[in-house]
């Protein structure tokens, strides 16, 4: 029973800021935080704002990019090391090891001084051309995200792999399937669950960075990077508007997944 | 030379009466009277005059990166509103940091509000372009206040225009502050002693280490190497005994977990607007006196909406009503006559003048000294 | 002829693992190394990096001193409480909670993640500040205490902001437990104590060591916690960090910092892997 307790506790815990949130997103006020009375109005400004608007779409963009990209190649990756073995395999578990231990500001900070050093050398020969200078976007920003949730793909996918039966595999050899035949219809289901780990994880993290992108996102604004921007003003209730939206979004999400989820156990 | 080209006084004065009674038509009135060409070649120089259609070549939004609490968001609405521009705005706490975001490169920045002492150097950096003023006709340099607003212009060419002054004091709630201190030395003394835990200072090195520098009687703007550590030792002492170090101070003074903080006209006026208990105090010993102004980065990607909102900002009557939004005083006669009485006689906005004489102007050198940013950098890891 | 084949599945595997080989050279190996470089150059004098081959960068450390020392003991002890609050939860659900209950239970878990960060930690800037908490305890009599701007607060934002990341494992961890063992230990007549030391806690560690893992590398690059929650006075190496690349842009002696830091955690980890995860079953589950 205490432990009941403890974790209805913990769930205060977890959803008292939250609550905070969501209720203050209804002010009629100006201050985020200071309670002048019920009103939808900040949801409708928060949905005409043409920045929030773009720095919502900016953010969906990346972290969609980041995650597609992050989850394919940390897919491939993973399964070409189970047929690696010595010194090169050894190279890439480091480096995997390395892209997860180094911290994301130092991420930042590299990545910054690496585009600005390789930019200032390639441009100019880019400009005499004729081409389009390179400069900080979108693409630098997914460029970075990526690395970091590359990592994290190829460990939950090898973790799948590892815990996989080898002998269905074996099986599907024996019935002389083609090794692609084996993957689509053997391991690539068998792996499913962790590709979509892997997506959504990969698609959090990415949504939620603020300190990479402020040092590559250039001249674009993420929604992480308007909301800091904006606490440093003052938070409007328009803030909050768009956190509960998203949220409510990604609850959708959740229930949605889990509900087709439950619908295909059960037909099976 | 046909006569009828020369209009007499008394000639158009009838014209005019008959275009008043409707007997004529304005294009009649207009041409006999000359005042057709006269309108298209003033047109473009004229802001009431000039073609809507000027706006309307205008797109997207434009990045205006300045200070907290520093614009009226409802004229920024109205320039929305107007050319379909969308204002997105950037805040910072220091002019290091926006020098450092535009020497990285790539902001994505196409107005900015650097203050008076770092404007040579973003022209010596090559960052700013210099600015078009046929593209700025409601900026008129004979109605600005030259004590203000030299440093926007270098030899002879004009990078930055001005948006208004102030001076760095600090604010102090008096319902919990009772011990009326009027000078830097008090303040710094206060923070280490009865308001331990309740001071904010600036985020920015120019302020924290210039007043620390008043506590001793030095320069705001000492580079002197013996003065800075003497600042830096008190800085040192008092840290522990801050609230914060937050250039955005109003949320803290407002909720009541700050009692005193370093403060900007601006903000001070916003301030005792809405909470009469909130005081102003200009340190005794001086301070900080300032000029920000509008400037446009070499590589800002929509410099006509750039030059579109300058120009909207400086308009008079919009001018007028960023003043009374923000609380900072417009270096513009024009903007001036505009803003109600009770503005300009406030103490706040026009401190005494013998308050004024012990400020200064911040200093170029300041900007650039390394010794500056590492005391600062060392304060705030401390 | 034979080593056709041989040859084939080897272009295979190339392939493979080309595309993430590509970005672990260009977005990691080699930013690094230009950091490498930079941390020996000199500041320009106005601001940026000039070319230079100095160890002054390295010898000026000591003026960041703090912001170590803050980092390296609010980041482990952030860990620590965070599994302290972390593991009751994890073991409820795992082990008390009703099946029915229990996916919505960790759904529960995770859902705050998905609410911005930066918004979360707001929220608890009004929680902490005078007006929230504070006021309260002061009806209670407690009067005149200061959370907000303080390690405290660092450490309960931490707490807060990675309890579900710690969760997770841990739970995963528990759920592999064999009920039937617990039941045999307590037909052995071990009292639940007992039964939990020698039994669950054993077979929980891999999580724990993965979730500590995971919340101690995160803690250690933190910039956003302790800027809101810490009020510029708490201040860790990702803040000393982002003031040197955009206040005193001084990027060699931020280059030389960095290096510092990756260094410190690829020393703590490897000691941290050769010691807790030298257990074979720790190993495994770590690497989830």
């Amino acid at each position: 029973m205490p432990l009941r307790l403890y974790a209805a506790f913990i769930y205060v815990f977890l959803y008292a800021p939250i609550a905070l949130i969501v209720f203050f997103s209804f002010n009629a006020g100006r201050y985020a935080m200071d309670w002048q009375g019920f009103s939808l109005e900040w949801y409708g400004k928060a949905f005409t704002n043409p920045i929030i608007v773009k720095a919502l779409v900016t953010s969906i963009t990346i972290a969609s990019c980041t995650s597609i990209i992050a989850t394919t190649v940390g897919t491939l990756c993973a399964l070409g090391l189970e047929r690696m073995r010595g010194w090169l395999r050894q190279l890439f578990d480091a480096l995997i090891y390395i892209a997860i231990m180094v911290p994301g500001v130092v991420i930042g900070i590299s990545t910054l001084i690496a585009f600005v050093t390789v930019f200032d050398a390639v441009n100019p020969t880019l400009e005499a051309i004729g081409m389009v200078r390179l400069q900080m976007g979108l693409w630098t920003v997914i460029a970075a995200h990526v690395l970091f949730n590359l990592a994290v793909v190829v460990l939950i996918i090898r973790a799948r792999l590892a815990g996989m039966d080898r002998s269905l595999v074996e099986a599907s050899e024996d019935l002389y399937a083609t090794p692609f035949a084996t993957f689509r219809q053997v391991v690539l289901p068998a792996l499913m669950p962790s590709i979509l780990a892997g997506l959504l994880l990969s698609f959090t993290f990415s949504f939620e960075d603020f300190i990479i992108a402020f040092f590559v996102a250039g001249p674009n604004t993420t929604l992480p990077i308007y909301v800091f921007s904006s606490i440093r003003r003052g938070v409007t209730p328009e803030i909050n508007a768009i956190g509960t939206a998203v949220l409510l979004t990604s609850l959708t999400l959740l229930m949605l997944a889990q509900f087709l989820l439950r619908a295909r156990t059960r037909s099976r | 030379m046909s006569d009828d080209k020369i209009i007499t006084p008394q000639k158009f004065m009838d014209e005019l009466r008959r275009f008043q009674k409707g007997s004529v038509t304005r294009r009649h009135f207009l041409g006999v009277t000359g005042l057709g060409l006269a309108t298209a070649v003033l047109g473009s120089a004229v802001p009431g005059l000039r073609p809507r259609k000027a706006y309307a070549a205008l797109s997207g939004t434009v990045n205006l990166t300045t200070w907290p609490n520093y614009h009226s968001q409802e004229n920024l609405d109205a320039f929305t509103k107007k050319t379909g521009v969308a204002v997105n705005m950037n805040v910072f706490g220091s002019n290091e940091e926006m020098l450092a975001k535009l020497q990285a490169g790539s902001t994505g920045w196409d107005v900015f509000v650097p203050t008076n002492y770092t404007i040579s150097t973003y022209k010596g950096l090559d960052l700013i372009d210099a600015l078009d003023l046929k593209q700025l006709p409601n900026y008129d340099v004979s109605t600005q206040d030259q004590r203000f607003t030299s440093e926007g212009t270098i030899d002879g060419t004009v990078y930055a225009v001005p948006k208004d002054w102030g001076t760095t004091g600090f604010i102090i709630n008096t319902k919990n502050v009772t011990q009326n201190p009027k000078s830097w030395k008090e303040f710094w003394d206060l923070t280490k002693g009865p308001l331990t835990g309740r001071v904010m200072v600036h985020d920015y090195q120019l302020t924290t280490i210039g007043n620390a520098l008043k506590y001793f009687g030095y320069s705001f703007n000492s580079n002197d190497e013996k003065q800075l550590a003497e600042a830096e030792k008190l800085m040192l002492e008092a840290k522990p005994h801050l609230f914060a170090i937050n250039s955005d101070y109003q949320p803290s003074m407002r909720n009541g977990d700050a009692w005193m903080s370093v403060c900007w006209t601006g903000d001070a006026t916003q301030l005792h607007r809405d909470l009469p208990e909130m005081q102003y105090v200009i340190g005794k010993e001086g301070g900080e006196i300032w000029t920000d102004y509008y400037a446009i980065p070499k590589v800002a990607p929509n410099k006509e909406a750039a030059y579109a909102l300058i120009d909207w900002l400086l308009t008079p009557e919009i001018n007028a009503k960023e003043v009374q939004a923000h609380g900072y005083p417009s270096t513009d006669a024009r903007a001036n006559k505009l803003v109600p009485k009770a503005m300009l006689d406030n103490p706040i906005l026009y401190p005494a003048q013998d308050l004024l004489t012990n400020l200064e102007f911040g200093a170029a050198a300041t900007l650039t000294n390394p010794l500056r940013a590492e005391i600062m950098a060392r304060f705030k890891s401390a | 002829m034979a080593s056709a084949p041989a040859s084939r599945s080897k272009a295979v595997t190339a392939l493979l693992v080309a595309p993430a080989g590509l970005f672990f050279f260009f977005l990691l190996v080699l930013p690094l190394v230009v950091v490498i470089i930079y941390s020996f150059g000199a500041r320009a004098d106005a601001g940026g990096y000039a070319p230079a081959f100095t160890l002054e960068n390295y010898a000026n450390l000591p003026a960041r001193g703090q912001a170590f020392f803050n980092t390296l003991t609010l980041a482990p002890l952030g860990t620590l409480l965070t599994v302290l609050f972390a593991y009751p939860l994890a073991y409820f659900l795992a082990v008390k909670a009703s099946p029915n209950s229990r996916t919505l239970l960790l759904v529960l878990v995770i859902v705050p993640f998905w609410t911005s960060q930066l918004l979360r930690y707001y929220a608890w800037i009004m929680i902490l500040g005078s007006k929230g908490i504070p006021s309260w305890l002061a009806y209670l009599g407690i009067a005149d205490l200061r959370i907000i701007n303080t390690p405290w607060a660092v450490l309960i934002g931490a707490v807060y902001g990675f309890l579900p990341l710690m969760v997770l494992p841990i739970y995963v961890s528990l759920e592999k437990l064999d009920k039937r063992l617990l039941e045999a230990s307590a037909d052995l007549g071990a009292d639940s104590w007992r039964t939990f030391r020698q039994v669950t806690l054993p077979l929980s560690l891999p999580g724990v060591a993965t979730g500590s893992m995971l919340v101690f590398i995160l803690l250690m690059g933190e910039y956003i916690l302790p800027q809101l929650l810490g009020g510029g006075k708490v201040f860790f190496i990702g803040n000393a960090l982002v003031d040197l690349f955009l206040q005193s842009r001084n990027w060699p002696f931020g280059a030389a910092v960095s290096t510092a830091l990756v260094a410190i955690m690829f020393v703590t980890i490897v000691v941290y892997m050769r010691f807790v995860l030298s257990r074979g079953d720790v190993r495994r589950a770590a690497l989830v």
